[in-house]
């Protein structure tokens, strides 16, 4: 009786048990909540560079901070890919290098922009930046008064170097001669 | 009155301000490298009292064609000059100019030379009255100015016993080094 006893008080345990169990999967607690979130969109415009299908290839293409290599250069002799030689003169040679600039722009009424450059600092004994047309100094001045967004738009720089020898007004030969151009694009 | 114009230029400059303050702009830095180096070039040009030059005048390849020319007949060109060595052979020439320009080179002069392409086993090439085979490049000049022409006289000796109809063709390299 007593062996009986325990036996089935263990069946109705276990059964007791299994229907706790049963019960709880079949009404699985929930909770819900709700987020009020607010979102403020900020405007703004990027200008990034991009490497021209008929330039040089730039280092990090693709960035606002991006660097265009001429490799060697000379009045006469082989250029590197992507560099041309459009003018060369008893004064002075050019080389030429096309690079794109894409202008991103978000949450604007604008419909295009002005973009403007200047050198950082002087530009290398017997060496002159152009961009297009415009001969480039420190203060910025206007490359295009309305540059359409979010497309890659070419543009030429062009290298404008002095045949004279070097100490005589002439570059420094042999030796890698940098200027950095910062460019501005302003929404119109 | 006053009072309520100044109101309105102060609305009118803050306003003003503001426009100024919204405009978008982006910046970008392009650093950009080169390296010059010097260089030299060689081109070739009529010369006033030779023979004009058949094709690439201005460049650093081109073509002379003497036309016919023989030891007693008339020659195609009043520029060119013959002279009969006896009876053996005849010499023609005519002047060409070459030009070397150098470009961010402290070099003061060059030195040209010139060699055939191939060899000439019949007639004898000269240049500036030194004479050029296809052995060895012969010096023309040691102390080339740059920048102008100079005129450099192309002859070619032909013997006379050569055949009528025969074409003489040969090419000749010049090389300008910067001294």
């Amino acid at each position: 009786m007593s062996t009986w006893h325990n036996t089935r008080s263990r069946i109705l345990v276990a059964a007791a048990f299994m229907l706790t169990s049963a019960s709880m999967l079949a009404q699985t607690p929930t909770a819900s909540g709700t987020i009020n979130a607010t979102l403020t969109n900020k405007n703004g415009i990027a200008l990034v560079f991009d490497t021209d299908p008929s330039g040089v290839t730039l280092g990090a293409a693709g960035s606002s901070n991006a660097s265009l290599s001429f490799g060697t250069i000379s009045a006469f002799g082989p250029l590197s890919p992507g560099v041309t030689r459009p003018s060369v003169t008893a004064a002075s040679f050019t080389v030429r290098s096309p690079f794109d600039i894409q202008v991103i722009q978000g949450g604007l009424t604008s419909t295009s922009y002005t973009l403007s450059a200047s050198l950082a600092g002087p530009a290398p004994t017997g060496l002159s930046y152009k961009v297009d047309t415009v001969t480039l100094t420190t203060a910025a001045q206007r490359i295009q008064a309305n540059g359409v967004y979010d497309t890659d738009v070419a543009h030429n720089l062009d290298l404008v170097v002095s045949t004279a020898s070097p100490g005589a007004g002439g570059p420094a030969v042999g030796t890698p001669l940098t200027a950095t151009i910062n460019f501005t694009a302003t929404a119109n | 009155m006053k009072n309520l114009m100044m109101l309105f230029a102060a609305a009118a400059l803050t306003v003003g301000m503001s426009s100024v303050a919204s405009a978008q702009t982006a910046q970008g830095t392009l650093t950009v490298n080169a390296t010059v180096t010097g260089s030299i070039q060689l081109v070739f040009n009529n010369d006033g009292s030779g023979v004009n030059l058949t094709s690439g005048a201005g460049t650093s390849t081109a073509t002379l064609d003497f036309g016919s020319v023989s030891a007693f007949g008339a020659l195609g060109s009043p520029f060119i000059t013959r002279n009969v060595n006896g009876t053996t052979s005849f010499t023609v020439s005519t002047p060409v100019d070459v030009q070397v320009t150098k470009s961010n080179s402290s070099s003061a002069n060059y030195t040209l030379t010139a060699q055939l392409a191939s060899a000439d086993a019949t007639n004898t090439w000269a240049v500036a009255t030194k004479p050029v085979t296809n052995a060895a490049a012969t010096t023309i000049t040691a102390t080339g100015a740059y920048g102008s022409n100079t005129a450099e006289a192309i002859a070619i000796t032909i013997p006379q016993a050569t055949a009528s109809g025969t074409s003489i063709s040969n090419t000749i390299n010049f090389t300008a080094s910067a001294n």
